[in-house]
């Protein structure tokens, strides 16, 4: 058991990709048109860390995940449905806002605070995971605050790969500049790591996984607490969607020679 | 009355301007034009600070910014010749504490997107990132500075101001133009970093280790292979391999980088052939990344919305699609081609070749 | 068979498939199985710690009750209905529309006869010659946009005071309540392949007309259902109860129908694909919320179509194609964008954007349709046990209703201690459901749609009586199984020319067969605006919000291959509403599972039988599909 670790994966909800989306502002600032209607799912990078945190466990017995998520308990609720069949995890959720557009600083007020009160963390163990970045607010700060506020100072962002080692360090592969990844290795927990997409599969639902979390899930989104997030001073002038609408040249009649070199020319100017 | 404050690093050997021999990473000189901008509109004070591995590297950046005419600070020494949180964020926390500024700028690199929050945090101070454009507020009463960036993967744009200070904002690559300015010899203060025991060494780069490096941010060209590159091609069959080879010869050729889009990288959990030289890495759109490239070439892909967000900062845009109603051709490109992309591309990389030769 | 005739799944080995024992598991959450769920766990809070509600899968925890969702979400359901909400009204008394998103009350209803303005429709001389007669004294009758109002709204298709829905959202709505009790589980994304019955030996209890649970979908496997990466046995989840409510095309329903087989006299042979644009009106729609259209007439007399308003200026707008519109390129993308441009819709639709897209088969066979209510451990409810009433054109608010009679019933035996039996099932649910409106309704409608099969003016005719004398006149009529009602390419020359001029124009166009028809045929080319009038892949991705689960097998399957390679028809491909099903290389046609939008038209649409009611395409239990919330 030298190396069970504690995993926190902290995951927001996000609209369903596939959504279209359109911003709108009513007097609470902006938000999305029917963003309630739209159905929702677990963030794309936070499911990556959470995958990412089951698949550590799994290889370190006594290690421990949970997931705490911050959104309105409905979405939450209905998000949990999917996300239960996947991995074995305790659900911590926090009754909030939905969306991208409340402030980072205050999120992560509220996520350290529920993470410094769970009952039976080991904060020398502390994994804590996330999304290098949320598919809502996309500001990547979310996690550094959250672990500022639990005072950790190795962090690490883009991951896509750890290797838990015996001796209980680590190996991390992180996303920088030019397709690369930098290779670190940390003398051990706690850490900060902000996934980005890892390198596992997507793991297929499993109905019994599903009923086991759900012992706990709804009991802990009966009871989960409220959060208001205070704006820091954040003020939205605009919100809009982008128009980029070009005059397309739809090409039919030319030969692959023609359109070559139509696209070398275009290649070689500047 | 505003301070500014702009946060630099030298480059590393993975950044642009290492190979250049130049001091600071590009991204660093452009977040510099916007602080030099920012100051002069606002009539503001400037600082620069700079993050070095010695002081000779910490000299030499500062004399290619000394025509700025800004106070430079740096910190500088071994801890800090690679990147790391503990570290970095020590380095930037003495130089914004030193500065005692209420604006501070910085590059969005992965260098320092990792380490801002958290000196944002220790100062008390507030954060925003990815930003694409700074401006003057126009609204009446006090003057403001409202800052512009992208919610829901590119899909909103949303315009933004915060009245409280500290309040750190990363600069996204390209959005200003490099600073370039007679270099000349500097006054640089060196400012010492409170730094915690180190728990973290770094000990490298590796690149993926699936095949050729294909993801060339500086490239003037993004190359983009959609799905329909695998699928069955006009003869019923699949040639996989036979894309590949086209794909990777036009790399060779012309020195794009590789994007993908997510259904292309996906289809290696659906048993279906595969390029294996494409990772998630290569993903362009809403769950990949958004480049910054001058053209961009899209081959065999369908072109809707989920994809073409990560399009948001390609300027010239052109498409070869065998579907004449694909979404290309819904104002999303400039020319879209309807033609069989395997010959298109067999003769493009012909005249190529045949124009290198 | 040999494995070189079919495309069908390999039988995955049934090494390490979990076994789960549970009180009552569920196949399907739409509105049947929402009535059911909300009935019984509204019985059970009443008192939660009431003994009848114990566990005798699992001794000394509560009932466990779980629901298997095909669909990625429970909010991927498929259609905007108009609903007299009788049903629905009785679960929720004090409902107020404004709580479920985009349900409104029916306000204005109208039924419009179009004509048709392009000439291209396949009109009978009968019909040409009333059309034209109605054009002659259209300003007489107040015609507009080459549309008739009829004066009233007959009585058995009125929905006053009923409710413009969203099934999505109804669903989404439903379903959240019912999560929140922590009294039911719901689970998306899991296919159930198969219902279990008792093995051959009988070690299971009594064969006859007995289900023992249900079989969840394998995941790991290739598109041929063998064993690849992650490979994971479905689970058997054995239940005392198995509620059976996965709709007409569902694969539990399908099977039990086959190995248990229907009453006498009873098949499922008629069905309609019902296609619909959910779309966002202009700014300046004098369109009202609550506004329900029926039309008929347009694009082809067989089709009938609709548009009902939501609040928020969106509208779901639709067709029905039939299978007695024996036409085998008949294509429902394609005529319903020309649909959604008659003048009389067009007026109100020019400059809207398509929000939304989708396709659901309709068990149009009703009351004939119906199998066996109950059996030995299972019950049936919903669209795929007959509910649907094919006079009223309504289907939601029955499926709804059985679902509460079972949910009465399963109460009654839970806190009487019986089993569920056939016979007890049969006392409690089936008598509920027999004494109900639901039943005097299948009963007045079940002769209702005779006449169509005798062309379309005899069908209005016939649908019009039983309409008008509650079902006591109608027309006889013998209904083919589903693949003979497809007329053979070869019966008639001229549409053989067509054809022929169609696949000149295929070929050149590298589109579609049943695409190019249409055009040979004189209907326009679709002027393609990006926003509401798009290609069927951009419905696919814009409005449908396709998508498929990697892991799962294949499940559309071709049977026979020899049966594809000799189809001339191949009416599949023409019916596929995602455009999934293609042309193949070899004869046998391909299927895309990724845009499969689970309509199941082409368990339908297919002309080839090797005998009997079944057709050549196996539509099998699968995972994915639409992944919009506003259907």
């Amino acid at each position: 058991m030298a190396n069970a670790v504690h995993i926190v994966v902290c995951a927001g909800i996000v609209p369903d990709p596939l959504q279209t989306l359109e911003p709108i502002t009513g007097p609470n600032g902006p938000g999305l048109k029917n963003e309630m209607v739209l159905p929702a799912v677990l963030d794309p990078w936070a499911a990556s860390a959470l995958y990412e945190a089951a698949n550590l466990a799994a290889k370190n017995p006594g290690s421990k995940v949970w997931l705490v998520s911050l959104g309105p308990k409905a979405k939450l609720q209905q998000v949990m449905m999917t996300a239960a069949q996947k991995v074995p995890f305790e659900l911590v959720p926090i009754d909030g806002p939905i969306g991208g557009f409340p402030d980072a600083h205050s999120t992560a007020a509220v996520l350290a605070e529920s993470i410094a009160a769970l009952p039976g963390l080991d904060r020398d163990r502390l994994l804590l995971f996330g999304g290098w970045e949320s598919a809502t607010r996309g500001a990547g700060v979310t996690l550094q605050l959250v672990g500022e506020r639990l005072g950790i100072t190795d962090q690490f962002y883009g991951v896509d790969q750890i290797d838990l080692r015996d001796d209980g360090s680590f190996e991390v592969l992180e996303r920088v500049e030019g397709g690369k990844h930098q290779v670190s290795v940390c003398a051990g927990t706690p850490a900060v790591l902000g996934w980005a997409t890892g390198n596992l599969a997507e793991p297929r639902n499993n109905p019994q996984t599903g009923m086991a979390n759900m012992r706990t899930i709804m009991p802990a989104l009966q009871k989960a607490r409220p959060a208001t997030l205070a704006p820091n001073g954040l003020r939205y002038v605009s919100v809009s969607l982008p128009k980029q609408q070009r005059t397309t040249r739809v090409v039919k009649d030319l030969t692959p020679d023609e359109i070559a070199a139509e696209l070398v020319e275009w290649i070689g100017a500047e | 009355m505003e301070t500014i404050l702009v946060l630099t690093h030298t480059a590393l050997s993975n950044e642009t301007g290492a190979d250049t021999g130049a001091a600071l990473t590009r991204a660093s000189l452009e977040a510099m034009t916007a602080g030099k901008e920012l100051a002069a509109q606002l009539s503001a004070s400037l600082t620069i600070g700079i993050v070095a591995p010695d002081s000779v590297a910490a000299s030499a950046a500062a004399s290619s910014l000394a025509s700025a005419g800004a106070r430079l600070l740096a910190v500088s020494g071994e801890p800090f010749a690679q990147p790391r949180y503990a570290s970095d964020a020590a380095a930037l926390e003495a130089l914004a504490r030193t500065a005692n500024a209420s604006i501070i700028l910085a590059p969005a690199s992965a260098r320092f997107a990792r380490v801002a929050a958290g000196v944002a945090h220790r100062l008390g101070g507030f954060i925003d990132t990815h930003i694409t454009g700074l401006q003057i507020g126009t609204a009446p009463g006090a003057e403001s500075i409202e800052a512009t960036r992208w919610f829901y993967r590119q899909r909103v744009e949303a315009v933004l101001t915060r009245d409280v200070r500290p309040w750190f904002l990363l600069l996204d690559a390209g959005t200003h133009a490099a600073f370039a300015g007679e270099s000349a010899s500097a006054q640089v203060e060196q400012v010492a970093a409170q730094i915690p025991a180190l728990r973290t060494t770094v000990s490298g780069l590796r690149s993926p280790a699936q095949g050729a490096q294909t993801i060339r941010p500086d490239a003037k060209l993004l190359f983009v292979a959609g799905a329909g590159w695998t699928k069955k091609q006009l003869d019923g069959q699949a040639h996989a391999p036979e894309a590949g080879d086209l794909i990777l010869a036009f790399l060779r050729v012309s020195g794009a980088s590789l994007g993908s889009s997510k259904s292309l990288v996906d289809q290696g959990g659906e048993g279906q052939p595969v390029l294996p030289f494409l990772t998630h890495l290569n993903q362009i759109g809403q769950t990949g990344s958004t480049p910054r490239h001058a053209k961009g070439l899209s081959t065999c892909c369908h072109g809707e919305e989920p994809h073409v967000v990560g399009w948001r900062f390609i300027a010239q845009r052109r498409a070869v699609s065998l579907d004449p109603n694909c979404g290309w051709t819904r104002g999303k490109a400039d020319v879209v081609y309807v033609a069989d992309a395997f010959q298109v591309m067999a003769k493009l990389n012909a005249l190529l070749e045949a124009a290198k030769a | 068979m040999s494995v070189e005739s079919t495309t069908a799944p390999s039988p995955a080995p049934d090494l390490d498939r979990q076994t789960m024992e549970v009180d009552i598991a569920c196949a399907g959450f739409g509105p049947a199985m929402g009535g059911f769920l909300t009935t019984l766990t509204r019985a059970w809070s009443e008192n939660p710690a009431d003994p009848a509600f114990e566990s005798k899968a699992a001794p000394g925890m509560p009932l466990q009750v779980l629901c298997y969702e095909r669909a990625d979400d429970i909010a991927a359901g498929v259609s905007g209905v108009v609903t007299r909400a009788q049903g629905i009204r009785a679960s929720f008394p004090g409902l107020n529309p404004a709580e479920i998103p985009m349900a409104v009350e029916v306000t204005h209803e109208r039924v419009l006869y179009l004509l048709d303005p392009i000439g291209a429709s396949r009109r009978s001389l009968t019909l040409r010659a009333a059309d034209r007669v109605l054009r002659a004294l259209g300003p007489l009758l107040g015609a507009r946009d080459h549309a008739f109002e009829l004066p009233w709204t007959p009585a058995f298709l009125q929905k006053h005071g009923g409710l413009v829905l969203s099934i999505g959202q109804f669903n989404q709505w439903v379903g959240s309540q019912l999560m929140a009790t922590g009294l039911v589980q719901i689970w998306p994304g899991t296919p159930v392949s198969a219902p279990i019955f008792p093995d051959a030996a009988g070690k299971d209890g009594p064969a006859e007309k007995t289900v023992l649970g249900l079989r969840l979908a394998d995941q790991g496997v290739d598109r041929f259902g063998t064993p690849a990466d992650g490979f994971m046995p479905g689970m058997d989840v054995r239940a005392h109860l198995t509620v059976v409510g996965d709709g007409p095309v569902g694969a539990v329903s399908q099977s039990i129908d086959q190995t248990l087989g229907l009453p006498q006299g009873h098949a499922h042979r008629e069905w309609a694909l019902g296609m619909k644009m959910v779309i966002e009106l202009p700014e300046d729609s004098p369109l009202q919320p609550g506004a329900v259209w029926h039309t008929f007439g347009y694009p082809e007399p067989e089709i009938f179509g609709f548009l009902y308003v939501h609040p928020q200026r969106l509208a779901s707008v639709g067709i029905f194609v039939p299978s007695w519109m024996s036409d085998p390129s008949r294509t429902a993308y394609r005529y319903l964008q020309h649909y959604i441009q008659h003048p009389a819709l067009w007026r109100y639709l020019k400059d809207g954007i398509l929000r939304s897209w989708g396709a659901k088969s309709l068990e149009e066979s009703g009351k004939r349709g119906e199998p066996f209510l109950a059996g030995d451990g299972y019950a049936r409810i919903g669209e795929s046990s007959g509910s649907t009433n094919m006079l009223t054109g309504s289907g939601v608010d029955e499926a709804w209703t059985t679902g509460t009679q079972l949910a009465e019933a399963v109460v009654e035996l839970l806190r009487a201690g019986k089993p569920f039996t056939r016979e007890n099932l049969a006392a409690t649910y089936e008598t509920r459901r027999r004494a109900s409106w639901v039943e005097r309704g299948a009963r007045e409608a079940q002769n209702a749609r005779n006449g169509f099969h005798g062309g379309i003016v005899k069908g209005m005719i016939g649908m019009a009586l039983a309409g008008l004398t509650r079902g006591h006149i109608s027309f006889q009529a013998h209904i083919p199984p589903a693949p003979k009602q497809i007329r053979p390419m070869s019966s008639r020359s001229a549409a053989r020319l067509k054809l022929k001029n169609g696949a000149v124009l295929a070929l050149e166009n590298g589109r579609p067969l049943h695409d190019a028809l249409l055009t040979a045929r004189g209907w326009p080319e679709i002027a393609f605006d990006g926003r509401l009038l798009v290609t069927q892949q951009d419905a696919l991705l814009m409005g449908g919000k396709v998508q498929a689960m990697p892991g799962f097998a294949d499940h559309v399957v071709f049977r026979d291959r020899r049966l594809c390679i000799a189809c001339e028809e191949k009416t599949c491909i023409a019916m596929c509403s995602g455009q999934a099903i293609t042309e193949g290389a070899d004869g046998v046609p391909a299927f895309e599972r990724e845009k499969c939008v689970y309509c199941g038209a082409c368990l339908w649409n297919c002309a080839q039988s090797s005998g009997g009611d079944r057709s050549n395409i196996d539509f099998l239990a699968g995972a994915g599909g639409l992944h919009s919330a506003e259907n």
